[in-house]
């Protein structure tokens, strides 16, 4: 019969009182850290105890891809010549029209292909894993497209892979327009019954500018944006409510997204001129008066003289890729457009 | 308390099929729950101190990849931990009913403290938690069932 130890009972008792304590503690500790600091300890464990189920992921995932159907590929690739033959006239004729004019080349956007993948894990509803990361190029607040438009944002990047929520997100937000340039909001998402039904809202319409549903809704890059302009979001499906509290100031509109981010396995990342974000594309957006300005000059800029008496409209950001030099002002739209000329309705798609 | 090796192996493997098929195959939502199953057939054989340090481990695993619920996972699995060492003192049985029970109570447990502690912005229609989670924690009871009864963990305690 074993001796009778009432010390070492109650030594085990208070460890089975102290330390669950404790680690309830700790846990509640994790939930208020500094988001920095959350980041850094959820970066490594995905880069130490979870990367084999990440590489897993990434080989998975592209055993995946290749194995898809080859027919469907040939399809979109005999599509996308066709495109291709058919915009090069278009592109000569582009070329020459702007040396004429003489505005320099628009500066175009820069993608990083990527497959995306879901954690599927509760707390991780609304993100998703991508297979690019520093590495290739990929910063934070980058902009995630798809074919049929924006998918979502990255959040957190690492070397080799980075973690990004879709629109379903309940932080997500981005600052919208309809694509004549005429009605400007925010689109963020409204949790639906379940999950899956999530949907976009555009919010803070102004009442007395009604917006027709079926409208283009495309990302606005007004200055301080995250993402550039152009990229489309979705279409007006309906009216969602009218705030009658503040005497009916503001309208808001249910939007048929674009993309839809559960479908989303190959994505787009956009690396290039995200620094300074809409910012960087809105440099290139001047007044009307710049239409004016070509018409005075019977659409060339004289020898010797510049478009520099044309006052730039929204944005003062100095985009660090592709920028004309201070002496070189542009007089384009984002779009390569005349200022002024809202863009054409196709999103910028690589 | 000395856990038998099969008990251990069963109860590492768990955690890894969990992030193996939620990460790894990307099968989200079709997976089930092999964490918090994990964690509560450890709690029920090791004291609490152990199941909420097992637990904190494993949430905070799953938390890597959420990024405004940090935290919540971690909270959720650590309580769930202690609960289920402690239910020992409480609840004695090795029935098939019983197991069920214990297995699928505690995984809607653990989504219901997720999305207690989420907040209000974060966390899912309530709805989610009366319909989903219910249907999502019986699914990994009985996969969990499943995974104890292959292993031969679930006759070895029925044979003690």
């Amino acid at each position: 019969m074993p001796p009778f130890e009432p010390d070492k009972i109650d030594k085990a008792d208070r460890r089975d009182v102290v330390f669950p304590i404790l680690f309830i503690v700790l846990s509640f500790l994790l939930l208020f850290l500094p988001v920095p600091a959350q980041q850094r300890v959820s970066a490594v464990l995905r880069g130490s105890v979870l990367l084999p189920f990440i590489w897993t992921q990434e080989s998975v995932h592209q055993a995946r891809v290749r194995t898809q159907d080859m027919a469907s590929l040939q399809a979109r690739f005999d599509t996308a010549v066709a495109v291709v033959s058919a915009q090069r006239t278009l592109v000569e004729e582009n070329e020459r029209l702007r040396s004429l004019l003489g505005l320099r080349e628009r500066s175009g956007l820069t993608y990083v292909p990527a497959s995306a993948t879901r954690p599927g894990t509760p707390g991780s509803e609304g993100m998703f894993l991508l297979d690019v990361g520093s590495d290739d190029g990929v910063v934070v607040n980058a902009p995630v497209i798809v074919a049929e438009g924006l998918v979502g944002v990255i959040r957190e990047v690492g070397p080799r892979t980075a973690l990004a929520m879709d629109w379903t997100h309940p932080d997500f937000r981005v600052s919208v327009m309809t694509v004549d340039g005429g009605v400007f909001g925010v689109a963020e998402p409204r949790a639906g019954a379940f999950r899956g039904g999530d949907r976009l809202i555009l919010n803070s319409i102004p009442f007395h500018t009604p917006v027709e549903p079926g409208a283009v809704v495309v990302t606005s890059g007004v200055q301080g944006a995250v993402y550039p302009r152009g990229i489309m979001v979705g279409t007006i499906a309906d009216l969602a409510e009218e705030d009658a509290s503040d005497a009916g100031w503001r309208r808001s509109y249910w939007l048929e997204p674009a993309a839809v981010p559960a479908g989303a396995t190959h994505v787009l990342v956009l690396t290039g001129q995200v620094e300074g974000g809409g910012a960087s594309v809105g440099d290139l957006w001047v007044t009307i008066d710049t239409l004016a300005v070509l018409e005075n000059l019977g659409g060339a800029a004289p020898e010797g003289e510049t478009f520099d008496q044309v006052p730039a409209a929204t944005e003062s950001g100095n985009a660090a890729s592709g920028d004309p030099p201070e002496d070189e002002p542009d007089t384009t739209g984002p779009d390569g457009n005349p200022a002024g000329i809202p863009d054409a309705p196709a999103p910028e798609q690589p | 308390m000395r856990l038998s090796l099969l008990t251990w192996a069963v109860v590492i493997s768990l955690p890894i099929l969990h992030f193996l098929l939620h990460v790894g195959l990307g099968l989200g939502p079709w997976a089930p729950d092999l964490l918090t199953v994990g964690l509560l057939v450890l709690a029920r054989e090791v004291r609490p101190s152990v199941a909420a340090g097992a637990g904190f481990v494993f949430g905070l695993l799953e938390d890597a990849f959420s990024i405004l619920a940090f935290g919540t996972n971690t909270v959720a699995l650590t309580v769930v931990g202690i609960l289920g060492a402690r239910s020992r003192d409480l609840f004695v049985g090795e029935s098939l009913v019983f197991l069920v029970s214990y297995l699928a109570l505690g995984v809607w447990l653990r989504y219901a403290l997720q999305w207690l502690v989420s907040g209000s912005a974060l966390r899912g229609p309530a709805a989610e938690l009366l319909f989903q989670a219910p249907l999502a924690a019986v699914y990994s009871a009985g996969v969990g069932i499943l995974i104890l009864r292959v292993s031969g963990i679930w006759r070895e305690e029925r044979a003690r």
